[in-house]
């Protein structure tokens, strides 16, 4: 498939229709060039496809949706990519949908992604998403590369922090992290100090690959080679720097506005999950946690590994609760290592409970984004999960990493 | 001539008996065929758009499920409308506008809540044909023991 | 309420009928001279036109054998590209699967509505209970 091809993806959903959210999925597709196929099924399997996959589903769209994922695990349906959907807040359909994901990942090389949406659903939410789709099913050839060679920077544009690298031959010459505030000048900051630190001239650089929220902005100022969605990009970089570029691992990314988990297998996403219900789940609780205990950011992870989670009794699946619970326990006279560790533990305990439960947990596990250098994030994730995380070096700069190795792709085509 | 609501709301059997012992069937197409049609409204495929999930909120709660409520957006007012009903149990398979089971017993109850005549059947067996037989006869004689005339509604 | 010649409806009409083919029910439309649509499908003839136009015809055609031609309304109009498998890219829509298991039963009651007008009696039907759990228990117990 070349990078021009209209990528096919299998609409395996419940309920869109009705909920008005159809129209945004059709938009979002077109806009990233995909076009949705409604998989042709075998009609007499309707009637026993509850008892062959094994969910006798009430609902008989539910049944329909396990027949069509069948047709495309079958190779009846010719699709690159699936998009399993349903309602959200629908017990019965978030089971199938689940298992549905499962299934498909276990038997096919598709990717497939899953959402439950609501009438707020707009196609902008599910942009990041569909272009991460259609990419790994477009962009296979380049996902592959496992160097990076010549002089390529990465720019990822994020909600919080924007970073940019300079690299030569598999080695990174000069780093760049800036706050966001406006995007363009961020980036150029950003840009800048690397450039800077790697003695060389903005116009010496041979590719630029930008990521991140501001991606489009920013790739169109510096006329990037490459501009990606941080799903593709995210993964690639994070099994690069952990040096885990072949079999399968789990990367997870702690942003500062939402979180991602992908399973990848050989560098490419096959499940990943992105969002979370709130912010509480993100850098940025533990960011106002730090401005709370009158600590910098960059202290927070030094203070939580000293203290005991057990001791501060802290939920932050809503921010407002979590800053609630902060201001309570300190208030009690908690310690403020005890408070640091609580609210790390908190934010690890909302990603194993949003977002660990959609994708297949396999070792290695690669934390990655700027929460990860808080050094009680991986240790309370490594915790709850019993199993060794993994922080690479440079693991806050992944998806700057992830779009100069992707970028250098471009040289030679 | 009374409307008379069919569960399932799209079924070809139920809407064509209506029709031939002389009512008229409040059925999902109808709907649709309205939804669909409306001028300035682009919302492909059934032109239901955002709107309709908040107008289901009249039969069912912000807790329910967005397809739910867009459903009952459509199925709610012909619920409302309706002068009789007849409801058909343990049907085998209800696809489309009948996709949803928990739309499906929100339909039934909402039905049976409704002061007005409500015929209730079993759906008939495979080709067992006195099943079929006592099924067609329930409606036949539920169908013709309401009033001809509109003046007369009001059973 | 709507407007009898300007408004467009869609019927679907589906034969089960030992006397009468789908291509007669087609020749019927098509010898009736309105303003109408036609198209065959699979599971019957769809009709599309003036509201007036398309109930006369489908009277016409259901009158050729009244208790085995089945008729309802559909919201599309024949291949309209939100709903036509054509531009969706595959599988049908959803309403399909039931319309397809609906046709099934049609002969059956076909059968019915004739004994019906032929004021046929009703057999009892026996309905199969689940076992009484007292006769469960006791099989049990005998078995042992």
């Amino acid at each position: 498939m070349s990078d021009k091809s209209v990528v096919k993806v299998a609409l395996v959903s419940c309920g869109s229709e009705y909920a008005g959210v159809h129209k945004e999925l059709e938009s979002v597709a077109k806009s990233v060039d995909a076009k949705l196929v409604f998989p042709e099924i075998d009609v007499s399997s309707l009637d026993t496809i509850g008892r062959d996959f094994g969910i006798e589903a009430a609902s008989a769209d539910l049944r329909l949706m396990m027949a069509r994922a069948k047709a495309v695990v079958e190779g009846i349906a010719d699709v690159d990519g699936v998009f399993i959907t349903s309602c959200f807040r629908c017990a019965e359909a978030a089971i199938v949908r689940n298992e549905l994901r499962r299934y498909i990942h276990k038997h096919s090389d598709i990717p497939v992604i899953s959402y439950s949406f609501t009438e707020r659903t707009t196609a902008a939410t599910l942009m990041t998403r569909m272009e991460a789709l259609t990419t790994i099913a477009r962009r296979k050839h380049l996902l592959a590369r496992e160097h990076q060679t010549g002089l390529t920077a990465g720019i990822d544009s994020g909600s919080t922090t924007t970073k940019a690298v300079v690299m030569k031959d598999d080695k990174i010459l000069g780093m760049g992290w800036v706050p966001t505030i406006k995007v363009i000048e961020s980036a150029t900051e950003a840009f800048d100090r690397a450039l800077e630190q790697a003695g060389v001239k903005r116009e010496d650089i041979q590719a630029i690959g930008t990521t991140g929220y501001g991606r489009f902005l920013v790739g169109e100022h510096f006329n990037a080679q490459l501009v990606q969605e941080e799903i593709t990009v995210n993964s690639k970089g994070a099994v690069y720097l952990a040096n885990k570029q072949k079999g399968p691992a789990t990367v997870i990314d702690i942003g500062g506005m939402d979180n991602k988990a992908i399973s990848v297998d050989d560098g490419i996403p096959g499940m990943f999950t992105m969002g979370g219900i709130c912010a509480g789940a993100s850098g940025r609780f533990l960011d106002m946690t730090a401005k709370r205990l009158g600590v910098d950011i960059t202290e927070l992870g030094a203070l939580a590994v000293k203290g005991m989670q057990e001791k501060v009794d802290m939920n932050s699946y809503c921010i407002v609760f979590g800053i609630q619970s902060l201001v309570n326990s300190l208030a009690k006279g908690s310690t403020p290592e005890d408070v640091a560790a609580a609210a790390c533990h908190s934010v690890v305990e909302q990603i194993f409970e949003q977002q660990l439960q959609e994708v297949d947990v396999k070792e290695p596990l690669i934390l990655v984004g700027g929460s990860s250098l808080i050094e009680g994030v991986p240790k309370a994730l490594g915790q709850l999960l019993k199993i060794k995380v993994l922080v690479p070096p440079n693991s806050h700069m992944i998806g700057a990493v992830g779009s100069a190795l992707l970028a250098s792709g471009f040289l030679e085509e | 001539m009374v409307k008379v609501i069919i569960y399932p709301t799209n079924s070809l059997i139920l809407s064509d008996l209506v029709e031939r012992f002389g009512h008229k069937p409040l059925a999902m197409m109808e709907k649709i065929k309205e939804k669909i049609s409306t001028v300035g409204v682009d919302s492909p495929p059934l032109n239901i758009t955002p709107e309709e999930p908040k107008m289901g909120l009249k039969y069912a709660a912000v807790e329910v499920p967005a397809g739910v409520r867009g459903r009952m957006a459509i199925i709610g007012p012909m619920i409302d409308e309706a002068q009789a009903g007849i409801i058909v149990n343990d049907s085998p398979m209800a696809f489309g506008c009948m996709g949803c089971a928990r739309t499906n017993e929100l339909t039934k109850y909402l039905i049976r809540q409704r002061e007005i005549p409500v015929l209730e059947v079993d759906y008939p067996h495979g080709d067992n044909e006195e099943e079929a037989k006592e099924f067609v006869y329930k409606i036949a004689e539920f169908l013709k023991s309401l009033p001809k005339n509109e003046g007369e509604d009001e059973v | 309420m709507s407007d009898g010649e300007n408004d467009t409806l869609t019927k679907i009409v589906v034969i089960s009928s030992d006397s009468v083919l789908p291509v007669d029910a087609a020749m019927k439309i098509y010898q009736s001279n309105t303003d109408i649509i036609i198209k065959e499908t699979c599971f019957g003839t769809m009709i599309t036109g003036p509201r007036d136009a398309v109930n006369r015809v489908v009277k016409e055609v259901v009158d050729l054998d009244r208790n085995h031609i089945f008729v309802k309304e559909r919201g599309f109009l024949p291949g309209d590209e939100r709903r036509c498998r054509s531009s969706r890219g595959g599988g049908p829509r959803p309403g399909f699967h039931y319309l397809r298991h609906e046709v099934q039963m049609l002969p059956t009651i076909g059968k019915a509505l004739d004994a019906y007008d032929r004021k046929v009696p009703l057999k009892e039907i026996k309905q199969k209970k689940k076992l009484d759990v007292d006769k469960l228990i006791e099989l049990i117990g005998s078995e042992l």
